[in-house]
């Protein structure tokens, strides 16, 4: 039977990966990227709300994030189970976030500009001031999520696979620019957006690796594994970017520093939660410790790159 | 690199009076004729005194604060240096006497505008609802006219003013929550966490301070350089000079500076007509008001009052009941410190960023009422100098030795609560100042429950200090804050003011500043300073003309009035419970 060909069963592993393989090839993942937006969506929620309680939310746009985080997860939530709240809700959420995210990097640029000193002085007040890329980083998710929202769910059996085209977006936009957006958002929906990704996975990894670089370096790189991140970043992006010409790279290295920077971030996360259970008061004060801790959910960034850098070295490429 | 990025910075304040980095005052500042009465006159613009003239002025009253040291230009005047920050203290001669006489200058005085409030530590912890009732709840010292209800929503308006950084949850007293996030926290911050968690010690972490968390409109965040009380150059921690004097001379308010009021001229009909005072030049003025405040603080208000005794007021001003200069009080300050093997650094956070208040309430078992709190209190190299010599009897090389050992210490304070007794007390001395006016003389001693209470507090912070990991703990006696001499009260004949800080004996005179306390608590009193005299002010405006035309007391309590506070104070701050 078809359906039973095509559900995954934890006995078979390998052909559990061949059919995963396959859906994402065909564009057909829409559920399993709602599923990792909404994850993605309350991690970075819940860094940027303690992040911001740092900065005492002293604007009060500083609450846009928490609050479309939440907006966002939940939304991505329910596209796991229902197609019109994929390509409705998690679509606009994700919208709104992007915007938000665009904004914030505004603020966090002005909030460093404003400084004594402003821009004479970058590396300091880099350092000192808001952290310049984390908005664009908390981006992340509402990528995935307008990703997600374009394509084909997992029992898709339509062979065009040309349903849910969004002609009304379109149809705002000059004759050739909707169609061009029309194929854009074809080539999604059958999976073959390669190219996109690797650029917002390589993007992702430079702007985290940055992230990674100043913040580590205000604890003077006191271990060795601090290094890790500022190091693989780099090589993931290139071979992120060097898989927008290869097709070779794109089946090669991108996965395989795809793979090490999800293991970084598993790394950088235990490391990041044994640094906030060993500060004085350990677990009798652990929001505190969560607060001025190393951030206990930013080395998933770097994992989430990686995560792209996957997803990138499985999909199709245009044959435009 | 020769010059900097994008080339050479900016030059601070274009020439205009700068307050910290980011903050300039930009409008000419209005100026009163001295033979037109203004309608109120303020002595001293500290930490009421700016509270004061900034919520009169905006309410639309002409109102001249006198201020006896300089109106600071915080980029010009200021230096991040201990020993180049005694311009910030009241340094004139006062002499000190009684059994345990106070040290007077730096931690108990201020001179220039924001006053005290320029060099505090910005502690800002609230009194306890006990505090109000000591005298009903352990008979001793006294009660207040009011109770901590009648204040509280003037703590909740001033820490959102200043604003105040601390955890979302304080709690001792009444629980509530602060405006701003908690500071991260220093090494000293640190020792106290692993003591009290150690003996099982609830501890208070990275607050109440008014010291910046995050931006707050013109002012930036705190940087954690040390310098919190050599005055903030940052302008992150909260002072009048830079949360509401701005405000007062946007509002149309003058400050006056340099000018150091001698006495208070009475009229004919019994009330207040001016205040004679001299320039920075020695020259003598006089200015005419409708009402006058007096806001000098415990040893200056009581100094004032005395010195301006004249025909019906022959003991001094408002001094029927023999109250004027008595029950000053000053809180024990033992100063703990503790040696550790690994590096502390206590200069990296402000001095002030931790606490536990579990001792604060009377405990029976304790053998003495009332109680302390325990403190995190980070000296730079000279104040740790001082106590080394104290603690130590350290001298001469072995001074030096220990102070090259500085970055190893973590000190504690404890603060605790010293019973207001009518012995302590200001009056006149026979010694003149520079301008002729007799200086006060300021006498203290301590009593049995002091006593007790000092030994326990200081055993507890040994025990916390050990259980911290120090290797060596010694300690040196000291208090810290003055408050007191010019009580508030219902009863004519035992204090000064009544509850709205207006002097029982002249209908257009009123005390506020931290002279007008009953009872101290354990807690730093700068918000209750600033919380009495907003409370004060919209007792005032709440009598619009009455107060300078008629001799009729109104007791009905005001209204809060949200609208006068400073611009920039909404809209900011975490969810938090109050």
């Amino acid at each position: 039977m078809a359906t039973e060909a095509q559900s995954l069963s934890v006995l078979h592993p390998s052909r559990d990966a061949e059919i995963i393989s396959n859906h994402v090839r065909e564009g057909r993942f829409q559920r399993s990227l709602s599923l990792i937006t909404a994850g993605a969506s309350i991690v970075s929620g819940l860094e940027v709300a303690y992040e911001h309680y740092r900065g005492s939310y002293s604007r009060r746009i500083m609450y846009t994030p928490v609050i479309l985080s939440a907006v966002l997860g939940a939304a991505a939530a329910a596209a796991v189970f229902s197609r019109r709240a994929a390509r409705g809700a998690l679509r606009i959420a994700s919208i709104v976030t992007l915007a938000d995210a665009a904004a914030g990097f505004y603020f966090h640029v002005q909030g460093i500009r404003r400084k004594p000193g402003g821009w004479h002085l970058p590396l300091t007040n880099i350092i000192m001031g808001p952290p310049i890329f984390a908005p664009l980083l908390f981006g992340t998710a509402a990528y995935l999520g307008l990703i997600a929202s374009y394509l084909q769910r997992e029992e898709s059996r339509s062979e065009v696979a040309d349903d849910g085209r969004d002609w009304w977006l379109a149809s705002l936009l000059p004759r050739a620019e909707e169609r061009a957006l029309l194929s854009e958002e074809q080539d999604i929906r059958e999976g073959r957006f390669q190219k996109q990704v690797v650029i917002v996975a390589g993007v992702s990894a430079i702007l985290s690796g940055f992230e990674a670089w100043y913040s580590h370096y205000k604890n003077n790189f006191r271990y060795m594994a601090q290094w890790s991140p500022v190091i693989l970043a780099p090589l993931l992006a290139g071979a992120a970017f060097a898989s927008i010409r290869s097709r070779w790279f794109a089946r090669t290295a991108l996965p395989l520093c795809s793979v090490a920077a999800i293991a970084d971030a598993g790394v950088g996360f235990y490391y990041h939660a044994r640094g906030v259970v060993r500060r004085p008061g350990g677990w009798k004060h652990i929001l505190y410790n969560i607060l001025y801790g190393p951030p206990i959910f930013a080395p998933l960034l770097i994992g989430a790159a990686g995560m792209m850098g996957i997803m990138a070295s499985m999909l199709r490429r245009s044959n435009r | 690199m020769k010059e900097p990025l994008f080339g050479p910075f900016r030059e601070q304040g274009n020439g205009k009076h700068t307050l910290g980095p980011m903050q300039h005052i930009d409008v000419p500042m209005r100026r009163f004729r001295e033979d037109e009465p203004v309608d109120y006159l303020i002595v001293g613009v500290g930490s009421a005194g700016g509270v004061l003239v900034q919520r009169l002025a905006r309410a639309g009253f002409k109102v001249v604060g006198l201020e006896a040291g300089p109106f600071w230009d915080t980029e010009r005047d200021w230096v991040s240096d201990e020993a180049g920050s005694h311009k910030l203290y009241w340094e004139d001669a006062r002499i000190t006497g009684g059994s345990d006489p106070l040290a007077l200058g730096a931690n108990n005085s201020g001179k220039g505008v924001g006053g005290g409030s320029v060099h505090w530590a910005a502690f800002t912890p609230r009194l306890h609802p006990s505090d109000f009732e000591v005298y009903t709840r352990d008979g001793v010292g006294a009660d207040w006219p009011i109770s901590y209800d009648e204040l509280l929503p003037y703590y909740e308006q001033l820490e959102i003013e200043m604003p105040v950084a601390g955890p979302a949850y304080f709690p001792w007293g009444r629980p509530h929550g602060y405006a701003y996030g908690p500071h991260p926290m220093g090494g000293v911050g640190n020792a106290l966490i692993r003591g009290c968690s150690k003996l099982g010690i609830p501890v208070c972490i990275g607050g109440p301070v008014a010291i910046l968390s995050g931006s707050h409109g013109d002012r930036p965040h705190c940087i954690y350089r040390g310098f919190c009380i050599q005055g903030c150059k940052v302008g992150a921690k909260a002072s009048t000079l830079i949360t509401h004097v701005p405000d007062a001379i946007k509002s149309g308010a003058e400050i006056r500076e340099l000018s150091m009021a001698s006495r208070i001229e009475m009229g004919k009909d019994g009330r207040a007509a001016g205040i004679h005072y001299f320039d920075g030049e020695g020259r003598p003025h006089f200015q005419k008001a409708k009402a006058v405040i007096v806001a000098g603080y415990a040893i200056e208000s009581p100094r004032l009052l005395l010195n301006s005794s004249c025909a019906g007021h022959e003991n001094g001003l408002a001094n029927s009941s023999d109250t004027v200069g008595r029950y000053l009080m000053a809180q024990a300050g033992n100063v703990v410190l503790g040696r550790f093997d690994e590096l502390v650094r206590m200069y990296k956070a402000p001095p002030a960023h931790a606490l536990s208040e579990e001792f604060y309430e009377t405990d029976p078992k304790r053998g003495f009422a009332r109680g302390f709190a325990i403190q995190t209190v980070a000296p730079l190299p000279i104040a740790f100098a001082k106590q080394m010599v104290a603690a130590k009897k350290a001298w001469g090389w072995g001074l030096r030795r220990e102070l090259m050992d500085y970055n190893h210490w973590a000190t504690f304070g404890v603060l605790g609560e010293i019973l207001p007794w009518p012995e302590n007390r200001v009056t006149l001395a026979d010694e003149k100042d520079q301008f002729g006016i007799p200086v006060a003389h300021v006498s203290f001693n301590l009593h049995e429950n002091d006593k007790r209470l000092i030994k326990f507090g200081k055993e507890k912070t040994f025990e916390v200090m050990y259980a911290a990991g120090a290797t060596e703990v010694v300690q040196e006696a000291r208090y810290a804050h003055l408050v007191g001499a010019c009580r508030m009260g219902a009863d004519p004949g035992t204090s000064v003011v009544d509850k709205f800080c207006r002097t029982h004996d002249v209908s257009n005179l009123f005390v506020c500043d931290g002279s007008v306390m009953p009872t101290q608590g354990s807690a730093n009193p700068g918000l209750t300073i600033q919380a009495l005299a907003a409370r004060t002010a919209d007792y005032l405006i709440s009598q619009g003309d009455a107060i300078f035309t008629s001799n009729r007391r109104d007791m009905t309590p005001p209204r809060l009035r949200r609208g006068l506070a400073p611009p920039h104070t909404w809209g900011k701050g975490v969810p938090r419970l109050t």
